[in-house]
């Protein structure tokens, strides 16, 4: 008997000792960790380079990440050094595929990212900053998240200023209409910023336009085939209503010009935006009236080469004043007046870029009403 | 005898045969009240127009959730088809007249490679149709992206998109390109030991396994019959855009699945057929064109076409037939 109390009692003591050192131990690591980020972190010597963005299919996204092939080879390395990271117009898988990438790289990587929609910006940035690695945005970001709030690891953000060039192209079309008539326009993705802005554009020009009216505006989510439906549609409730198409992008416009051209209906005034090397072509033929290039190859580019060079020391973005955080890309009109000339320089030839070129073709720092 | 066959021709059962075909009148007759404008052969033309590919497809899988099973690979299938015809189309010649027109047979035959392909890694390998079908899509459309390189091919001859811009009698050719095809389908379904195998298999696999049926082989031919309906599809989804590119096939998956659901064909098989996918193709295409028309704004689409297909199901679905719902 007095050995099984022995026993028992030797068993329970070493239970509470193994707890009490595994609590030990369980707070130590803790300890560890708080005070583990205040340590100083030393330039990344040889950081990973990744583009995250929606998918390939779509031309524009496409000329994207070519741009940061493009700067991948720059370096000396493969194209393949760039890590394509897919989110397929997801913002969980966009989040989840960065912090996987984080994991893999220990913290070293430069990332170059389009977060898919506005939210999604913190989340990514901060996982960013609290691994020690390095980020650049472009395009989708809240109002209240600024690079220079993270220090060095939130590099920079750059945006188009769409509704500025889309007014323009707006009223290219209003004139075009003669001034009057019904206009219809086509969307993106509703939630995307450049979706918002282009459509705030065209309501700008209209505002001076008294004898123009917006008939409908629905989103085609940057896609062909819906915009077809989309604009089939509209024929049907519109008809002959209908003098001219503000398009959101020229993916969109190819499919309103096929919805146009099963009626039977040619010559309608239609602008869009993006550049494309296929709507630079119809501009020439005149049968898009206006489109706005956004150089994507240059920002593709120089978004995965300013968190690169931040990643690597080669400049302190803590040191960069605001307008070097936060800036607005390039946006050249196109018309059929320029549009030969545009197509010579920038689509038959694609530039060699200076990629340490930061700042040069930027359009100053990002305005908020 | 089930009862009510006693109590004349509006009994439930003739009721819920019918239902798709009333739900998609209704529809018509909702859309047209709202706005008049809806009911006119142009739109109608450009309902059909939007259909056509969406309808090949549709009855492609017809075939595969008939018996059973279901395919999930239309979006990969159709952008292949698509990008490799537009690449042979333009390396031959870029006009109907030359001897490109070769392209069109060769899309047919991609089509039912892949859907052999597709058919042979459920069947041989035993993994569940859902599943490979699923994979073997997202395949298709990484392959469609190596093709093109992420590029757009454009199909420009007179001749081919005459599909889209001749018309007869107020539709475009492609409408009875597709009309053609639903033909051929419904040929297969009800004239052919093959058709009738698949409903074999669908109402009772173990069962038509014991009678002496070659499951494995019906479920291979079945699935190579799709691929080449989702090429056809692919023909006429490049005649309509005048692009061939990897996001050709995009959206296929939801709208074919969704249009033989509410066409009254149940995805435990045995039940339905090409008919009902017809008239799950145009409900769902009416209400798509419907919403526009009738100005509905667009954050409410998506909402507004979720209800709606969740009505016609309801109304199409025998629910007393079905034990349990998987």
């Amino acid at each position: 008997m007095s050995f099984i109390k022995k026993h028992i009692e030797e068993a329970v003591t070493s239970r509470r000792d193994f707890l009490l050192a595994s609590a030990y131990g369980l707070g130590g690591v803790a300890a560890a960790g708080l005070l583990g980020p205040r340590l100083a972190r030393a330039a990344i010597e040889d950081p990973a380079v990744a583009w995250s963005y929606r998918n390939r299919t779509n031309p524009y996204w496409n000329e994207i990440v070519s741009g940061g092939e493009a700067f991948a080879q720059s370096l000396g390395k493969d194209k393949d050094f760039l890590t394509h990271l897919i989110n397929e117009g997801s913002s969980e898988k966009s989040l989840s595929d960065v912090k996987g990438l984080l994991a893999k790289t220990g913290g070293k990587l430069a990332l170059a990212i389009d977060t898919n929609d506005a939210p999604n910006a913190r989340p990514v940035v901060e996982a960013v900053s609290a691994a020690g690695a390095y980020v650049s945005t472009i395009w989708n970001k809240t109002d209240d998240l600024h690079p220079w709030d993270f220090g060095d690891n939130y590099v920079s953000h750059m945006t188009w200023s769409d509704e500025g060039p889309a007014e323009q192209t707006a009223r290219i079309l209003l004139d075009a209409m003669g001034k009057q008539g019904g206009v219809v326009h086509l969307g993106g993705i509703a939630s995307n910023n450049p979706a918002i802005e282009r459509l705030q554009g065209l309501k700008n020009a209209l505002a001076d336009y008294p004898d123009c009216e917006l008939l409908d505006a629905q989103p085609a989510d940057w896609d062909t085939q819906k915009a077809n439906q989309v604009m089939s549609s509209f024929l049907t409730r519109y008809g002959d209503e209908i003098a001219g198409v503000h398009c959101a992008n020229d993916t969109i416009a190819y499919g309103v010009l096929e919805a146009l051209r099963a009626e039977g209906i040619t010559d309608m005034p239609l602008v869009s935006y993006d550049g494309n090397p296929q709507a630079v072509d119809l501009v020439n033929k005149g049968e898009i009236l206006a489109t706005v290039f956004t150089n994507p190859h240059w920002g593709g580019g120089i978004t995965a080469s300013l968190a690169y060079h931040a990643a690597i020391g080669t400049f302190k973005p803590s040191e960069e004043p605001n307008e070097h955080r936060e800036f607005y890309g390039p946006a050249i009109l196109v018309t059929p007046d320029d549009a030969a000339e545009f197509k010579t320089k920038y689509i038959e030839n694609v530039p060699e870029y200076d990629w340490m070129d930061f700042w040069g073709p930027t359009n100053g720092q990002i305005q908020y009403d | 005898m089930q009862g009510g066959a006693a109590s004349g021709r509006f009994d439930r059962e003739t009721l819920l045969l019918w239902a798709p075909l009333i739900v998609l009148l209704v529809l018509v007759a909702f859309f047209t009240a709202v706005e008049p404008r809806f009911f006119s052969t142009r739109n109608f033309g450009r309902i059909a127009i939007a259909s056509a590919p969406a309808l090949m497809v549709a009855v492609g899988v017809t075939f595969i959730v008939i018996m059973g099973s279901i395919d999930l690979s239309m979006e990969g299938t159709v952008s292949v088809c698509a990008v490799l015809f537009a690449q042979a189309f333009i390396a031959w010649g870029a006009t109907l007249a030359s001897t490109a027109w070769l392209a069109l047979p060769l899309a047919l035959l991609v089509g039912a490679v892949i859907g052999l392909v597709n058919g042979l890694v459920h069947v041989k390998l035993r993994i569940p149709s859902f599943m490979s079908s699923l994979a073997m899509g997202f395949v298709g459309t990484g392959l469609a992206l190596i093709l093109t390189g992420g590029d757009r091919i454009r199909v420009e001859d007179e001749l081919f998109r005459g599909a889209l811009t001749e018309r007869w009698f107020g539709y475009p050719i492609m409408v009875y390109v597709a009309v053609l095809f639903l033909l051929i389908g419904w040929f297969v379904q009800s004239h052919t030991t093959l058709g009738r195998n698949f409903y074999a298999v669908g109402g009772g696999e173990e069962l038509a396994h014991a009678s002496g049926l070659n499951v494995e082989r019906v479920r291979l031919l079945g699935f190579t019959l799709a691929g080449i309906f989702y090429a056809v599809g692919a023909l006429l989804a490049v005649a309509r855009i005048g692009i061939a590119e990897t996001a050709t096939g995009g959206n296929y998956m939801f709208l074919s699945i969704t249009a033989v659901v509410v066409g009254g064909t149940a995805l435990w098989g045995g039940i339905g057929g090409v008919w009902n996918t017809l008239v799950g193709v145009l409900i769902v295409h009416v209400i798509g064109n419907g919403m526009v028309v009738i100005g509905l704004p667009g954050y409410l689409q998506d909402g507004a076409l979720g209800l709606l297909v969740i009505v016609a199901v309801v109304l199409s679905t025998n629910r007393r037939q079905v034990a349990f719902v998987k």
